[in-house]
């Protein structure tokens, strides 16, 4: 279905998948060398837009990475903590090489989103938030709306969407996304960043 | 006429020099149209995204060349088309085409694919096309907040103020006193859009009164609702008029610094505004001595981490000073006690962008648009089983029935109509008996409605009714604050109860527990979440009563699609 290839502010490109290996230090620190502020309550106020960066580009956000971003703005890391474990976008846990986001809000659920969220916890034994053991598929329940209702019921697997959605579908989607990235891996030597 | 980026862009010092650059911006938007060159617009949002219309774009730009200008604007709320360009050849008028793929580029653009036509922009028909606003679709809108939508590209402020963006906030600058400024908002008797309806001028008159200082006015752009997204919308469509509308409210409030908290699930939102602001920053609108005048405003863009509590105004504050945002007790509100413990005027996006226009036009003027209690216009999304989805800007007073079986053209085929969830998760279904109902604050309360942040949701004859009320119930549930101890264990209270009667376990016992339950977590909860939490519950049984009871006394589900239909026949018979 829809592949933007075209680079645009609606579409980041997420980071390589890095796996279980620890954030790259280095790039946290030049994100939070973007953050300036006047005083004390200006940079508490930047927070919750750090880790929004940092989660975005990795896709999650570690001990360290948070403490980076404590130590940038003059907070403590419990403090960071405190907000990465209560909004819902953060994550403090890798996420697999593909990600799944099943749209949870009222359009799609009328047209059958809950089938798809029980099917990839019979089918792959994971439940929002949580990844695979081979960390090939993490899954992330939207409870919103993904904003394209007329597609109901949508879900993203990394950068494309999918509309019109049934268990069997998203397999196959799921499937083939696998798939794909392993021989694309194959072709180009292990690990390669694409 | 190109989107200039931001460093190109002159310094307005003065009134004369903000009115020369808007008589160049003009000049440059009519050249654009009357040019002797072809001109491409894609529509480019975040639904229209999802379904390649980057894609085309690019392939726009591939066929095209620079024999050609091809540009971005914005999508103009119909789903239903998406994606679409629009195609302005000299001497033509501008037709627009849609739903395509990449593969219909080519052709379109060499004029051989009628079959996708979808319509000409303009009053009068072109060939085979019609204008595009006598679709059933259009017809019956009334874009003011959405006039630019599909129209300018939400990247250029040159745009913007070709089309009027600023100068409702000229006029507050140069020709008007704070106090004519919200007279004018109150008389227009603009009541909250989000949710609550209270009217917006008596709400800046307590912030402009507050002794306290510094002063802050909050856009509450967070819209966390699994069933809204019109402020995402606005943003996508003219950044430029949210931001007026909060220069104005700081301007007449006198405060001294402006916020716009966007949900973070919103990054073309977020992106365009951004730009606005920035764009905005360098020619001089937000800032120190705006454009001579010697008054300062500052402002300052947050964004959120997808928590539908940081909706409620006073968790948003929270949010806003890095914090988890849980709601508190009020008094004091945060006209008193907001940001930093400042004064802080708190609005909805949509509250904010219908300034601008009352504003130029005069507060008489948008009261006179509407019913006698809810002035102006609204935006509605739909979402559903409808043979249309998208977003659209209708006169308050709209029946539900116009709404949803002319505008958006009923359910789609083979889908039976049961009901509309009204007010998102705060409150309770409407059938088809009160369809004839005026849509506005105050009509839909009697029969256990509400225009919420209009958001209406469509549900079919396959739709189980105890499913659904557990599926509003448990997005309360899970989104609870867990502040209070009423939302925090009474909502999984009720949602066990459902799912006992969900799973074939119930009894006519569970609905009076329901009942009571619900009456507890309304009556104790801290804030809106957990006081409204059991509503849309409460609703489903009140409306739906046999339906409920065919699930408590009988133990089947007449739709037959909830999880009591999926029992083994020996294990119900065991119970
Ligand atoms: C749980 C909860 C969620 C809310 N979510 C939103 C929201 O997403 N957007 C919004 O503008 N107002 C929301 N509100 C209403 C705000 O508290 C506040 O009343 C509103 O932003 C004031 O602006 P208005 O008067 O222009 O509507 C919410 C309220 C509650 C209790
Ligand atoms: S509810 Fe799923 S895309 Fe809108």
């Amino acid at each position: 279905m829809a592949q933007a290839e075209t680079r645009h502010p609606a579409h980041p490109v997420p980071a390589p998948y890095t796996g279980r290996t620890a954030i790259d230090l280095d790039v946290v620190r030049e994100i939070m060398s973007h953050f300036h502020y006047d005083d004390f309550e200006e940079a508490q106020e930047l927070i919750l837009s750090a880790l929004q960066e940092v989660n975005e580009h990795f896709g999650w956000v570690s001990y360290e990475a948070a403490e980076i971003v404590a130590e940038a703005l003059g907070t403590t890391v419990n403090r960071v903590y405190a907000l990465l474990t209560f909004y819902a976008d953060f994550r403090t846990e890798p996420r697999g090489v593909h990600h799944l986001l099943v749209c949870h809000g009222v359009s799609c659920y009328v047209l059958g989103s809950q089938a798809l969220v029980q099917h990839i916890r019979d089918h792959y034994g994971i439940g929002d938030g949580e990844t695979t053991a081979d960390e090939q598929l993490s899954l992330q329940v939207v409870n919103g709306c993904l904003g394209v209702c007329d597609w109901s019921p949508v879900v993203k697997l990394d950068d494309s969407y999918s509309g019109h959605q049934t268990p069997e579908s998203l397999t196959a989607l799921i499937n083939r996304a696998i798939a794909g990235k392993q021989a694309k891996e194959e072709s180009n030597g292990a690990h390669s960043a694409d | 006429m190109h989107t200039a980026p931001t460093d190109q862009l002159p310094r307005l010092q003065s009134k004369d020099d903000f009115l020369a650059f808007q008589k160049q911006a003009q000049e440059q938007w009519d050249g654009l149209w009357n040019g002797d060159r072809t001109v491409v617009s894609v529509g480019i949002g975040s639904s229209s995204i999802a379904k390649g219309a980057l894609d085309v774009l690019a392939a726009c730009r591939n066929e095209l060349g620079d024999s050609a200008i091809v540009r971005e604007t914005s999508g103009n709320g119909a789903f239903w088309m998406e994606p679409w360009i629009e195609v302005k050849r000299p001497n033509e008028p501008p037709v627009l085409y849609g739903p395509l793929s990449t593969d219909d580029v080519p052709g379109v653009l060499a004029g051989a694919r009628d079959d996708l036509t979808v319509g000409v922009r303009g009053d009068e028909p072109y060939k085979s096309a019609r204008p595009l606003k006598e679709h059933p679709f259009f017809k019956d809108q009334h874009p003011i907040l959405t006039r630019n939508a599909g129209l300018i590209d939400p990247n250029s402020i040159e745009e913007a103020i070709a089309q009027g963006a600023y100068q409702g906030y000229f006029k507050v600058l140069f020709e008007m006193t704070e106090d004519e400024a919200i007279q004018e908002v109150t008389t227009a008797n603009v009541r909250g859009r989000g949710g609550g309806g209270f009217p917006a001028g008596i709400k800046w008159a307590s912030g402009r009164k507050a002794k306290a200082t510094p002063k802050f006015v909050i856009c509450n752009s967070h819209e966390g609702e699994p069933n809204v997204y019109k402020d995402r919308q606005l943003h996508e469509c003219d950044p430029h008029r949210i931001l007026e509308g909060i220069l104005i409210a700081c301007i007449a409030c006198g405060a001294e610094r402006g916020y716009n908290y966007i949900g973070g699930e919103y990054p073309l939102a977020i992106a365009r505004f951004r730009k606005a602001v920035e764009d905005a920053e360098r020619i001089g609108l937000i800032g120190h001595n705006i454009l001579g005048t010697g008054k300062n405003v500052a402002f300052r863009l947050r964004t959120g981490g997808g928590a539908y509590i940081c909706g409620e105004a006073s968790a948003l504050m929270y949010s806003v000073m890095g914090v988890r945002g849980q709601p508190r007790t009020k008094p004091p509100r945060s006209v008193e006690e907001g940001v930093w413990k400042r004064p802080t005027v708190a609005n909805n996006t949509e509250t904010l962008a219908c300034v601008p226009d009352i504003i130029t036009r005069g507060g008489e003027w948008f009261a006179s648009i509407g019913t006698e209690k809810s002035k102006g216009t609204k935006l509605m999304t739909v979402q559903g089983p409808m043979a249309r989805c998208g977003v659209v800007e209708v006169d308050m007073g709209m029946t539900l029935r116009k709404l949803l079986f002319d505008i958006f053209g009923g359910m789609k085929e083979g889908y039976k109509f049961k009901g509309v969830q009204t007010g998102g998760v705060s409150s309770g279904p409407v059938t088809e008996k009160e369809l004839d109902i005026p849509v506005d604050f105050d009509s839909l309360t009697p029969v256990g409605g509400m225009l919420g942040s209009g958001g209406w949701v469509i549900f079919d004859e396959t739709t189980c009714v105890v499913d659904f009320a557990r599926y509003l119930t448990e997005f309360s549930r899970y989104e609870s604050c867990s502040k209070c101890v009423p939302c925090r264990l009474g909502n999984p209270a009720l949602v066990e109860i459902v799912d006992r009667i969900r799973l074939g376990r119930g009894s006519e016992d569970d609905i009076t527990l329901i009942k009571r339950t619900a009456k507890h977590v309304i009556e104790l909860s801290l804030c809106g979440l957990g006081q409204v939490a059991p509503v849309p519950l409460e609703g489903m049984i009140n409306v739906f009563e046999d339906e409920f009871r065919a699930h408590v006394v009988d133990h089947v589900c007449p739709t037959g699609h909830c999880p009591i239909a999926a029992r083994e026949p020996a294990l119900a018979a065991a119970d």
